[in-house]
């Protein structure tokens, strides 16, 4: 008889503190999420590294990897934002690339038997990370805005040529549509991430439960696992769409904030 | 400086892109067509006419475009739903909260129902639109 034990869909999203932190009664605590960015980061830094240390006009594989990224994020930048795009570009690259090396970190399974503080963790899956990321977004945008357009940039809450009375509601709509914008980037990153996650773990315990029956209905895990085969794959999709979505919304929304004075 | 780097990043590119055609780029450094262009050339090309006839090769190769334009899609398809959602989530937010301030319970949370809804509608309206 074998002995497993499926953990419940939810203990994956736990913040457990590995190193207890305190800064003036405020817990800067080393978590599980925090060791997960860091591995990320360390991650994205030494592939750009290696892949930058011997520049060659006929690139490696490395290199090709690294070129293709860059110039899927700048021809993204650069179509999206227009020639005055350029300077954003470090940002929107470091936010796609962070986001996307996230993702896909929190699809690698975790070893078993290890203690639950080092296992694999999506720090996007919670709402906080991602709204910490949007907020950044539109507070560039916001100070951008209003630096390059001065207070033309309230240009963006009033569309020009519509009937007078006609401002009276279209102003707070689109008031409310504006600060809306971080919600709704935050939100869809999050959701993503949280609700792929849920779904792989109840269909990967329905597996392990089924196994754990004994007798004839393991035949029945089949079908579990054929599901969880397919929903890893969706959720691989969904690991790098949701990056480009976070990456090409920011380059919108600095659109907008560039060319606020012409609408 | 700057330039070499771009026009490396530029090749890399296209490379790849040969690659995935099973062209093997490497054995001919600057692929099949370009080679067979400059065979009547005896020096080797500058960068500036390299780079030249790179960008001609990758406006009549651009393969990818179409894979493109369904990535933008499926982005924007995604993007309906939650700008809806948040839209009406700050409406609602805003609504509540004017009221707890100026004490008009309920009235301004049903004008920022209204207006959330309005301005979800809004943002779903601008997202079709680029």
């Amino acid at each position: 008889m074998l002995r497993l034990k499926a953990a419940g869909p939810m203990e994956q999203f736990e913040i457990l503190p590995i190193v207890k932190l305190d800064f003036g009664g405020l817990d800067i605590s080393l978590t599980n999420s925090s060791l997960w960015m860091l591995i990320g980061l360390a991650a994205i830094l030494i592939f750009f590294f290696s892949a930058t240390r011997r520049v060659s006009i006929i690139p490696g594989r490395l290199q090709s990897m690294a070129e293709v990224l860059y110039s899927f994020i700048f021809d993204l930048v650069r179509d999206t934002i227009g020639p005055e795009g350029r300077k954003f570009f470090p940002y929107v690259f470091s936010l796609f690339i962070f986001i996307f090396v996230l993702n896909l970190f929190g699809m690698i399974p975790s070893i078993p038997g290890t203690p639950a503080e080092i296992h694999t963790f999506t720090p996007t899956s919670h709402l906080i990370v991602t709204l910490a990321l949007a907020m950044l977004t539109i507070t560039i945008v916001v100070i951008y805005g209003f630096w390059k357009n001065g207070l033309g940039f309230l240009r963006l809450f009033a569309p020009s040529g519509q009937p007078l009375p006609m401002y009276l509601i279209l102003v707070p709509v689109e008031i409310i549509s504006f600060l809306s914008r971080p919600l709704s980037l935050a939100i869809r990153l999050f959701a993503n991430m949280f609700a792929g996650h849920i779904i792989l773990k109840v269909f990967a315990g329905f597996v392990v439960s089924l196994i754990g029956a004994g007798g004839g209905w393991f035949l029945l895990g089949l079908a579990p696992f054929l599901g969880v085969t397919a929903v890893t794959m969706l959720e691989f999709l969904v690991a790098g769409l949701q990056a480009y979505v976070f990456a090409i919304l920011t380059c919108i929304y600095l659109s907008d904030a560039a060319h606020a004075s012409d609408h | 400086m700057l330039r070499k780097l771009c026009l490396t990043l530029r090749c890399g590119a296209y490379n790849v892109r040969q690659n995935f055609k099973g062209v093997d780029v490497r054995a001919h450094p600057f692929s099949g067509r370009l080679m067979a262009e400059d065979a009547d050339k005896q020096e080797p090309p500058s960068l500036d006419e390299f780079s030249e006839r790179l960008d001609r090769a990758r406006g009549e190769t651009d393969g990818e475009k179409p894979q493109r334009v369904s990535g933008a899609a499926w982005g924007r398809a995604l993007r309906v739903s939650t700008d809806m959602l948040a839209g009406l989530i700050v409406g609602i937010l805003l609504g509540l909260g004017l009221d707890r301030l100026l004490g008009t319970s309920p009235w301004l949370l049903l004008a920022g129902i209204g207006l959330g809804f309005a301005a979800g509608l809004r943002n779903i309206g601008k997202a079709l639109k680029d």
